[in-house]
């Protein structure tokens, strides 16, 4: 039979600290003239290549007024540029400028509430309408996915989260010239086109994932609540009155801002030669302009003054979200919160399994987090849970409390502490196993961390941390006053539902 | 055969078994890189590429004496090993009055420990070298996993196939399996997707069918350890399984050690109760749930065909250009682009393994477009079957499923789980290349034909849950709509 792997010399991830040094020997990294910061692997058992590009932007870069900007932008980054998806991008370019006045002043007239002119309304409304459809005419829709489609890519998509942008795609690996030529383009020249529709799809996105979704409105109301200042406080989505008065023009500047080369990280993971690629990728995104450096999130969530609760009515069963501050993952203490993620939660062996699911059968069940919405600011530590009628939210936070007590009076075993290192590096080697799992991780902790590197120094201080670490470090955390809670009440027949009317 | 919407970053896909589960055959050796184009500045609309090539390797198949098939793929690059096993058996098999019998059953052969290991010991022992172990039974199939390091796989080889072969259900576990079980039936109400979704296959296969029939406090109330006990010494047998191991060890080593572990397991002949064929329903109709919400969950649909039907390939490009591939399919180009109504929308044309299997288009629109998304969803159903699909079109849909044809074969795991459904549900081992052939050479007058003869818009069971005073029109206007009673 044949052997999956030919030559290839051992990449051997073996969960021991050795293997730090055989993935750092195997990581070719390289930054482009214009700061743009690429990072490869070479693996040639399968003739496919991952790409990721992350852009360090996410919600965190938000102000009120704007919010769900930068996921709006991330649908806009898939409508073309001014090649793609364009028949005439001139005449297109005219139009939508028009759209864009045409729209500001329907926006001014809007904001005038009570005392706008109708017939000024109506006016400026059907010249939008027609403004629109107008350039419909020069669309060619998804074009850019449709190229990508026809080449046989995999996996194309997008997410955008508090922290971070990214997208993704997996090519054969002859695609590459292609996946250059149209990423290098949409990063330097997108255009926002078909804009207002798109807005309306992401209206429907947040009306599929939180206001017809019990859970996804807990956690919006859980985040506000627990960030009142700090932009972690906003829905990725963004309000719906936000996203639905934002503009093309608002949009771009964003992009503008928060896209340029020294903002983002590329990595590549599959079959390739770095060497070969470095200069195809200088010559096409390292021409890309350099932008001045985005401005940076200024606001610090401050302490709280006392705990803090929130109540969302649903139609639907309880659950309840507990939220604990903390710092970010720079911070020495971050492993510390690893380890006490893993004691609590992780798989059936893990604290609150056996104490809440097993024990008391109050929860079917039971997690926590490590880092919630980000890691690059200042966060939470969480614990979830799915109370078991009848019993109540009350009960499991009561539970919940108890075991957190039991953190700070209690060291764990050394054989609970030798478990959760062993889970970790096999976490660590099972994430590595595909390209595209690889790509992503190099990608993001080098896009929130700085360093690709940080997952292997992180490694290395989880496997340091102590009983007395995690017993100082739960006195300092787990306190009433430090805490957010939010509960998902269930009511009869949707009374807490008169939402969206928008 | 229960297929939901999966919400991935930006788009929401369903996920079609077969579309992801390719085929493939290329021809061997580590890829010589582009040769047609290596300019990155040129017009990527008229780059053209070599066809890639490439051989996967295949598996090596094994029949031991007890029955037992085996499939090994040795793969060296990381130290750890895989094993994934199927068995055959399903909840389509499990009493009427015990609905909920079959995945209790699996869940707690898992965790209810076995004569010589108490479960709690077994999770201790596995959570301490960092195994991941699972077995679950789900419509048409039971299937057990094992992933683990290799220093650690003797042992974890000897637990699974402890648990396979000896489960005891201890009756704590059984206790908050059931607890799981009841909670979830209370729960199931609580998302406007999950009751279209579930309300769709109750009309679509009949609510009694075992392939749409859910449990009910009731059935989950009266399933006791005897049940399991006899549901897994009914179907649990060496003759009856398919095991599949990839990752880092010796192939012959590998048999011996398989050998060991299941010494013993006597053969049995499993009889498999007869499950009560699908009724086609000769029209449509239209069912409604109110609920006072912002977004309207539409599903609709018809029973479809089975996966030995050669019209498959045909039909698997159709869908691609109606509902289902990227996003220039005429479903998201129109209800989503330019219409704006949906975030998520496309349909799946579905083959049934054992039974039929089905076409269903879905969205989800805002109140006051429900009348206007459905509609024009039923025009683009109809519109297929009414004139030919464009070349491009045509050429979009192909070139897209021959050229991601490769990522069918991107890890050894895959390449060997896919090995083992074709035997499984008594596919030809080349089925996968046939499926690429054959969609190599589907024509537009084959797919206006199959359209034609597979689509059936006069047919459809649309199932609406919404804020039906709210709509832009009554459904009433596509023909009699008939409430539905959502009880937990």
């Amino acid at each position: 039979m044949k052997k999956w792997i030919l030559a290839v010399a051992l990449l051997a991830w073996i969960p021991l600290p050795v293997s730090a040094q055989t993935l750092a020997d195997r990581v070719v990294s390289h930054t482009l003239s214009n700061g743009l910061r690429v990072l490869m692997v070479e693996r040639h058992q399968v003739p496919t290549i991952s790409f990721r590009i992350i852009y360090k932007v996410g919600a965190a870069n938000e102000v009120n007024g704007m919010t769900g900007v930068a996921h709006l932008y991330e649908h806009m980054a898939f409508k073309g540029t001014q090649t793609i998806g364009t028949k005439d991008y001139p005449a297109e370019k005219k139009l939508i400028e028009q759209i864009e006045q045409t729209y500001t002043a329907l926006r001014a007239e809007e904001g005038k509430g009570i005392m706008a002119d109708s017939k000024a309304l109506a006016r400026l409304a059907t010249q939008f309408e027609a403004l629109q459809k107008e350039a419909q005419n020069y669309v060619i829709p998804n074009e850019l996915s449709e190229i990508y489609d026809r080449n046989g890519a995999s996996g194309f998509n997008a997410s955008t989260g508090n922290d971070v942008t990214t997208y993704m795609v997996s090519f054969p690996a002859n695609r590459l010239p292609l996946w250059i030529a149209i990423e290098a383009d949409r990063m330097a020249k997108p255009v926002l086109r078909e804009f207002y529709k798109e807005r309306d799809v992401v209206l429907e996105e947040r009306r599929r994932s939180v206001e017809t979704n019990p859970g996804g409105k807990l956690y919006e109301d859980f985040l506000f609540t627990a960030f009142a200042a700090h932009p972690y406080g906003f829905p990725i989505l963004g309000w719906p009155s936000d996203v639905g008065s934002l503009s093309a023009t608002e949009t771009e500047s964003f992009f503008k801002t928060y896209y340029g080369p020294s903002n983002t990280i590329i990595a590549l993971v599959g079959d390739f030669k770095a060497d070969k690629v470095i200069p195809l990728l200088e010559a096409s995104f390292g021409k890309i302009p350099t932008t001045p450096p985005p401005p940076p999130v200024v606001t610090v969530e401050p302490p709280q003054r006392g705990e803090r609760r929130v109540e969302v009515e649903d139609e639907a069963n309880p659950q309840v979200l507990i939220g604990f501050h903390k710092a970010n993952l720079h911070h020495p203490d971050d492993p510390v919160f690893d380890v006490i993620d893993a004691l609590l939660s992780m798989g059936r062996t893990s604290r609150l399994y056996k104490k809440l699911v097993v024990e008391l059968k109050i929860a079917v069940s039971v997690s926590t987090a490590g880092g919630s919405p980000g890691a690059r600011f200042d966060n939470l530590f969480t614990l979830s849970a799915t109370p078991r009628a009848p019993h109540t939210t009350k009960e499991l936070e009561d539970a919940l409390y108890a075991e957190l007590e039991r953190l700070k009076t209690e060291a764990p075993s050394q054989a609970e502490l030798d478990k959760v290192i062993t889970n970790i590096d096999a976490s660590l080697v099972r994430s590595l196993r595909s390209n595209s799992g690889m790509a992503g991780q190099l990608a993001y902790f080098e896009a929130v961390a700085g360093d690709w590197r940080y997952v292997l120094r992180n490694r290395d201080a989880i496997a340091k941390v102590t009983g007395a670490d995690v017993m100082r470090v739960a006195k300092k955390t787990f306190i009433k006053k430090n805490r957010t809670v939010a509960t998902l009440s269930p009511v009869e027949n949707g009374m807490g539902q008169m939402e969206d009317e928008r | 055969m229960r297929h939901k919407p999966v919400k991935v970053g930006r788009f929401a896909i369903i996920f079609p078994i077969q579309l992801t589960l390719l085929l493939a055959i290329l021809m061997l050796c580590p890829l010589p890189q582009a040769q047609a184009e290596t300019k990155t500045s040129g017009d990527p609309r008229t780059m053209r590429f070599a066809p890639i090539d490439f051989q996967p390797p295949k598996a090596e198949r094994l029949a031991l004496s007890n029955g037992m098939i085996l499939y090994f793929l040795e793969d060296h690059e990381l130290p750890i090993i895989t094993l994934q096993a199927m068995i055959r058996t399903g909840d389509i098999y499990e009493p009427a009055n015990k609905i909920g019998l079959a995945g209790i059953t699996g869940s707690v052969m898992r965790t209810g420990g076995t004569r010589t290991h108490r479960g709690d010991e077994i999770d201790e022992r596995l959570d301490r070298i960092a195994a991941h172990v699972s077995i679950g039974i789900d419509n048409t199939s039971g299937g057990a996993s094992l992933d683990i390091l290799k220093k650690d796989f003797d042992a974890g080889l000897a637990l699974l196939a402890d648990m396979l072969m000896h489960p005891t259900f201890e009756e704590e576990k059984l206790t908050i399996a059931k607890n799981s079980a009841l909670e979830h039936i209370r729960r199931r109400n609580d998302r406007p997707s999950s009751i279209a979704t579930r309300e769709f296959w109750k009309q679509l296969y009949g609510p009694e069918n075992p392939y749409a029939r859910e449990p009910t406090e009731k059935t989950i109330a009266s399933i006791g350890r005897v049940d399991l006990a006899a549901f897994h010494d009914k179907y649990f047998a060496p003759n009856n399984m398919i095991i599949g191991i990839t990752g880092d060890f010796q192939t012959q080593e590998m048999i011996a050690k398989l050998e060991k572990a299941f010494a013993g397991w006597p053969k049995k002949k499993v009889v498999f109760p007869k499950v009560a064929p699908v009724l086609e329903r000769n029209k449509g109709a239209i069912y409604k749930v109110i609920k006072p919400i912002p977004q309207t969950q539409v599903r609709m649909g018809h029973l479809g065909i089975k996966q030995s039907n050669p019209d498959f390939f045909a039909l698997s490009i159709m869908n691609d250009i109606l509902g289902s591939g990227g996003l220039s399919n005429r479903l998201f180009q129109d209800v989503r682009t330019r219409q704006g109504l949906a975030y998520s929308v496309g349909s799946v044309f579905q083959p049934g393994k054992l039974e039929r299997g089905f076409f269903l288009a879905y969205g989800a629109t805002r109140t006051d477009a429900t009348f206007q998304a459905i509609s024009t969803m039923i025009k683009h159903i109809e519109g297929i079957r009414e004139g030919l699909v464009t070349d491009e079109e045509l050429r979009t849909a192909k070139e897209a499923f021959l050229n991601s044809f490769i990522f069918s074969f991107s890890s050894p795991s895959q390449i060997v789980g896919r090995q083992m459904a074709l035997e499984y549900f008594d596919l030809p081992t080349d089925y996968l290349d046939q499926y690429r052939d054959n969609v190599a050479k589907v024509t537009k007058e084959e797919i206006l034909r199959v359209a034609k003869k597979y689509l059936h818009p006069d047919r459809l069971i649309i199932v609406a849950v919404g804020d039906e005073a709210r709509f832009d029109q009554p459904l009433s206007v596509l023909g009699k709509v008939e409430a539905l009673a959502i009880t937990p």
